[in-house]
């Protein structure tokens, strides 16, 4: 029986919290035990490597406590026993489960964090994606009161880009499918997507079918054809009756979604992967949702790609980065119409995903994007990185080497606390 | 317009527009009742409660047969955005479901306490005060507790409404959630306070009604 001594404490004062406004910046606002202070750990979502260590996908967790004896050690890896293009996970909106997927397949694994945050344990999995709903690739788990809500790629029939969203129970019962629209300017592509509760919307973005992004970066943007296929589009749902409101042109692949946590703000900023741009997505006075493109992001012509975004906590400023330069830009937000880049460094020889502590002093970096786009020899560097900012300069405090360590590719990160573990007791 | 009437019953309820204005408001429209799908979530969870007269019963006798709203409190809590928001959603949702004849009988409350070792059923029954007594209103409003911990960690759990202790063990917090469950039992919409507010709530009601007309 979990955390029953609470109720056995006559003196307990009971506190209640509102929506998610701590944590990860980028995680639903529906998710609860939030970690406000130093987070004790790291999951690393992992692609499987050929030929290095049992070759399979797996979750991997790094103490990244300071105070511990092991800090910047992998401390626990559950393997999948599969390889199948590991991208991105969440959190459940309980915060007991990680949904974690892979893009070549139409497999969730579950894992539970609540028995041993130290140690996650895979409980199931979830297989009828494809059956269901006719999508393939799961890329984005966002968290909805007891569902998940899962952004696809691609889809089963043709293995291009229209896809869809589906919605699941925690318990992963399937509840529902959703297409993106075709029609009104949509484009039917997906890639990732974000809820702003207050206003009741869901933003969703768009990126590139099974096809592409299973495909061999060389060959594929030397295809004209191919390189056709990419979403340019971000569309406006009405998130409680899950229907498509208004389709926005934004050109290019845009990616990751961050909405300002800013009580204030009604805003949203997001990067895409071709046109190398920050675009804003806002409401206007007349309750109208628009897109504008706010600025560069390094030099478009040279395709720096970035990747992934990270938001701080008051929306004043935002982490880029660029995959192919392997650089972390910091840009001011202050004015999220006018984005200013104010520090740049070379962070690696690839970098992907990035992740900030919710004060903002701790800045996490992975290495690896897409098993097939990731650079070679040399230059394929597979890590996490942590950095401390001050505001002036990131310094690396610690890596992990997923080569050396025989690991795969480290990509999606999710931060965890030893903190939220669920007790067992008596009483 | 199905929307337009509804706000129109909802500012003829005098009472039930008190409690309005002492909510956060809603910062947008939420769409019309029948026009999108309630999805059945999850059956809701059994177990054993006890009413304010002290006697045990299943948790289904009050989840089955009706549409049921139903919210964990503890009678402590005091945080203006926890219980007591969820407290003033009721009140809301009661006067108006009592303003309009064709809810009546149709709907019901449930409140559970988070809390066995202080609420017992004699601090609910205070605690309820006149919201427990049926005044022939249309709405009948239950307040429940548990004999333990041991017995209310399955209902805690099985909902999936997550209470955990901060600060030196001595806080429980937790996320304000409220079940929508309909007369078969099953959950079909769980608020967040984002999204409890009684003109939601109302439109998710006359959904579930639709679906057995």
């Amino acid at each position: 029986m979990r955390r029953l001594h609470c109720f056995a404490l006559t003196t307990l004062a009971l506190a209640l919290s509102g929506p998610a406004s701590a944590d990860e910046t980028c995680n639903s606002p529906y998710i609860s035990k939030l970690i406000k202070g130093q987070e004790d750990y790291v999951y690393v979502w992992t692609l499987g490597v050929e030929g290095l260590g049992d070759g399979s996908d797996k979750l991997v967790t790094v103490d990244v406590n300071p105070k511990s004896k092991s800090y910047g050690k992998v401390i626990s890896s559950v393997s999948t026993g599969t390889r199948a293009e590991a991208h991105h996970m969440g959190f459940t909106d309980d915060r007991r489960h990680i949904w974690a997927g892979g893009l070549s397949a139409n497999t969730i694994w579950v894992f539970d964090i609540a028995g041993d945050p130290a140690k996650p344990k895979l409980v199931r999995t979830v297989s009828d994606l494809g059956d269901k709903s006719g999508f393939l690739g799961p890329h984005t788990y966002y968290a909805l009161p007891g569902r998940m809500l899962v952004q696809a790629l691609s889809n089963t029939k043709d293995k291009g880009g229209q896809t869809g969203m589906a919605l699941y129970s925690n318990q992963g019962k399937f509840l529902d499918a959703k297409a993106m629209p075709t029609a009104n300017g949509g484009d039917g592509y997906g890639y990732d997507l974000a809820v702003n509760p207050k206003k009741n919307v869901l933003l969703t973005s768009s990126f590139s079918g099974y096809a592409n992004y299973m495909r061999p970066l060389g060959d594929l943007i030397k295809d004209a054809e191919a390189m056709k296929n990419f979403g340019n589009t971000m569309v406006v749902w009405d998130l409680k009756a899950l229907k498509p409101q208004k389709v926005l042109s934004v050109p290019g692949a845009p990616l990751e979604i961050r909405w300002s946590l800013n009580q204030k703000d009604n805003w949203a900023i997001t990067a895409t992967a071709l046109g190398s741009k920050l675009w804003l997505v806002k409401q206007d006075a007349s309750g109208d949702w628009t897109a504008k493109d706010v600025g560069a992001i390094g030099d478009p012509s040279k395709i720096p790609l970035p990747v992934d975004i990270s938001i701080r906590r008051d929306g004043k400023g935002l982490w880029v980065n660029t995959f192919m330069d392997g650089k972390t830009r910091y840009f001011d937000l202050s004015n999220p119409e006018a984005p200013k880049q104010t520090y740049e460094k070379v962070t690696g020889k690839q970098v992907n995903m990035i992740s900030q502590s919710w004060d903002g002093k701790r800045v996490y970096i992975t290495s690896s994007l897409l098993a097939n786009w990731d650079k070679g020899g040399a230059d394929n560097e597979q890590f996490i990185r942590g950095f401390a900012w001050n505001g002036k300069e990131l310094a690396q405090k610690f890596e992990v080497d997923f080569n050396k360590e025989q690991l795969g590719r480290a990509h999606h990160m999710k931060l965890g606390s030893k903190a939220l573990q669920a007790k067992a007791e008596g009483g | 317009m199905k929307r337009l009437a509804l706000a129109a019953a909802l500012a003829a309820a005098p009472a039930f527009a008190h409690h309005v204005e002492l909510l956060p408001p809603l910062d947008f429209v939420p769409p019309a009742p029948g026009s999108y799908v309630l999805h059945h979530i999850m059956p809701a969870p059994e177990g054993r409660v006890l009413g304010v007269d002290g006697r045990a019963a299943p948790l289904s006798r009050y989840t089955h047969g009706g549409i049921t709203l139903l919210g964990f409190i503890y009678t402590t809590c005091s945080d203006p955005d926890g219980c007591p928001l969820a407290y003033r959603v009721f009140d809301a949702l009661k006067e108006a479901i009592a303003s309009r004849h064709e809810l009546h009988g149709k709907v019901r409350f449930v409140t559970l306490s988070f809390d066995p070792a202080r609420d017992t059923p004699e601090v609910m029954k205070s605690y309820a005060g006149s919201r427990a007594l049926d005044k022939g209103n249309g709405l009948r409003w239950t307040f429940l507790t548990t004999r333990s911990a041991r017995e209310l960690m399955p209902l805690v759990e099985g909902f999936g409404q997550d209470v955990r202790v901060t600060r030196n063990g001595r806080e429980l917090s937790h996320v304000l959630k409220v079940f929508l469950i309909d007369a078969g039992g099953d959950v079909r919409e769980i608020y967040s306070s984002n999204f409890l507010h009684p003109q939601v709530v109302l439109n998710d009601i006359e959904t579930l009604l639709a679906e057995e007309r």
